[in-house]
């Protein structure tokens, strides 16, 4: 007999309230996101940089074997906090993650506003934290298998490498450092991409807002700061802001000679506020007054 | 009680869709009947709890709908009007994940998945992507995420809406068998007035945000009025006012033929001893059974 011919049947378990609930929500994210070729090919680009990194700090425990390679420039493959400023802070990796968002995370609130699946979501024994800490996580997982994980193999191989623990003697606060400034940057961009994809039901619309206010908010900073030759209008571009909260976790000369807590109050404010129209954003009901 | 609710209001802005509704719904599949701006949706969003009413207390499977949102989630089924789907899903992932959203462990969920998945119809089709459904596909797509975790109480919001006859047909017989069982109580939503007659054995009328009428079927087309077929021979107009005075309602349809909805206080005799007065022959007198969709317009006061 076929389940059609038998009828409706019970299901035999019990229905239990999830330890995370948000968990199943991440997983998919992560898994619909690696079904896209073309994001595997920006995913797996993005770590060029840390083993690059890795290399040097080889290369920097073996600087005698390498004389011939580095021809006396040993000076960058010194490690010291600001190696690790240098990667964190680079131009490339923070494109590379502005590429992730837009290819991981753009479609993370719109398309379940373009196909009307919010409602099933919130229908379900999920709050509203939940549903975004499931869509958050998803983001969490590819911006910290950037920054936190790379930042923190980093320190592992120097030792490793070096043999002693010389170098976390000399800087012990630089794995709070990095994880400092990694959840940092990850709870900006993510809030950032969930504010932006929660603002469209059109994926192909966020994902040229991620990019363009991001790339847009520098060139800003580049034609002000050639105009008025003001170093505050730094404050006006993400990229230098966090480049600026990078160089005060890792205890280096800003890039710019404006004080961090400018750089903090900004990006602080924009996670307010996208924080503030997401509670908003996310409803189970569409209520049109 | 399955479903109670006392004095629920609910205004969206300055406009008011629930003004003090009263609803108590027992075992067994109930319709949800109204014009458009009744207040049906609201009220679904608000046995949801999507929206929390203004005014009034309520109960949903014993569980507050102000403070236990959470709890009726759980053990509820909603099947919304609009497509839903998650682009770049299978039907078997699409209906495993919602179920493990609701509380089934992982593989158990994905075991269910696939049953139920086969009881909607669309056991075949069933790794397919999602966005290559038909919408007769999604429709039954839906009442699978729906039921997936064997829910106590199912909300069904238009089943029926985007389905070809025999669709429709087969969608009805799915939900007539679900509300079958006694232990899966049903609330359908739809302005198909005949669906409703087909699967519900309770109805409920929402007017201008309230209640117009609720319980049995049977029992309010028999209480309310009593309808019959009635041909006449002589001047219509003046009898036809005649039988309103007397709190009659008649409609006139095609071949002259008059409705003549009776309440349940008059008698046969009034409308003859009318019919004497009026100087009428009347040729053709015939009880009618009186259809949902009668009792639908006497409740909300429209033709």
């Amino acid at each position: 007999m076929t389940v059609r011919e038998k009828g409706y049947t019970h299901w035999d378990g019990e229905l239990k309230p999830a330890r995370h609930p948000w968990w199943p929500i991440a997983r998919l994210g992560i898994k619909l996101a690696f079904k896209k070729k073309y994001f595997k090919f920006i995913y797996f680009s993005a770590f060029i940089p840390a083993f690059a990194f890795l290399v040097g700090i080889y290369i920097s425990e073996r600087i005698e074997d390498f004389q011939w390679m580095v021809r006396g420039s040993t000076r960058i493959l010194e490690m010291n906090p600001r190696f690790f400023n240098y990667y964190f802070s680079s131009d490339f990796l923070l494109f590379m993650m502005v590429m992730i968002l837009l290819a991981s995370g753009a479609g993370l609130i719109s398309d379940d506003l373009k196909y009307n699946s919010l409602q099933l979501y919130l229908a379900r024994p999920l709050r509203k934290k939940d549903y975004l800490a499931g869509k958050a996580a998803v983001l969490v997982f590819f911006i910290f298998s950037l920054t936190i994980l790379p930042g923190l193999v980093f320190i592992v191989f120097k030792l490793l490498f070096a043999g002693n623990f010389s170098f976390l003697s000399s800087y012990p606060w630089l794995p709070l450092a990095v994880i400092g400034h990694s959840l940092l940057v990850t709870v900006f961009f993510c809030l950032y991409t969930l504010l932006l994809s929660s603002l469209s039901k059109n994926r192909r619309y966020v994902s040229i807002l991620i990019f363009g206010v991001y790339v847009f908010s520098d060139i800003l900073h580049g034609f002000f700061s050639e105009n008025f030759k003001q170093p505050a209008f730094a404050l006006v571009s993400l990229k230098a802001n966090l480049q600026q909260m990078g160089a005060f976790f890792f205890k280096q000369k800003p890039v710019f000679p404006v004080a961090w807590h400018f750089s903090l109050f900004i990006l602080v404010s924009l996670c307010l506020l996208a924080a503030v129209v997401l509670s908003r954003k996310v409803k189970g009901v569409e209520v049109v007054k | 009680m399955i479903v109670s609710l006392k004095n629920i209001y609910f205004s969206y802005g300055r406009v008011q869709a629930l003004g003090g509704v009263d609803l108590d719904l027992s075992e067994g599949a109930t319709g949800l009947l109204g014009p458009n701006g009744a207040g049906k949706s609201t009220l679904l969003r608000i046995l949801l709890g999507f929206l929390a009413p203004q005014r009034g207390e309520g109960r949903v499977l014993d569980y507050d709908i102000r403070l236990e949102q959470h709890h009726i989630r759980r053990y509820v089924g909603y099947m919304p009007e609009d497509d839903c789907l998650i682009p770049g899903m299978d039907a078997v992932t699409f209906t495993a994940y919602f179920g493990e959203l609701s509380g089934m462990p992982r593989q158990e969920a994905m075991k269910r998945a696939h049953d139920v998945l086969f009881y909607v119809g669309l056991g075949e089709s069933r790794y397919r992507l999602l966005e290559t459904y038909s919408a007769g596909m999604k429709q039954r797509l839906k009442l699978a995420q729906a039921i997936v975790h064997d829910p106590r109480l199912l909300f069904l919001d238009e089943p029926t809406s985007n389905l070809d006859p025999q669709g429709r047909r087969e969608i009805l017989e799915l939900i007539k068998d679900i509300s079958s069982r006694k232990d899966i109580q049903v609330l359908i939503c739809s302005h198909i007035l005949s669906d409703i007659e087909s699967v519900c054995s309770h109805v409920v009328i929402l007017n201008k945000g309230r209640v117009a009428a609720q319980g049995q079927i049977s029992e309010l087309k028999q209480l309310k009025f009593r309808l019959y077929e009635v041909r006449i021979k002589g001047e219509a107009e003046g009898f036809v006012e005649r039988l309103k005075n007397i709190g009659c309602r008649v409609d006139v349809a095609e071949d002259k033929v008059l409705k003549v909805y009776m309440p349940a206080e008059r008698d046969i005799s009034d409308f003859f001893r009318q019919a004497l007065e009026a100087n009428i022959q009347v040729r053709h007198f015939v009880r009618s059974q009186t259809s949902l969709e009668e009792l639908f317009a006497q409740a909300v006061g429209v033709d």
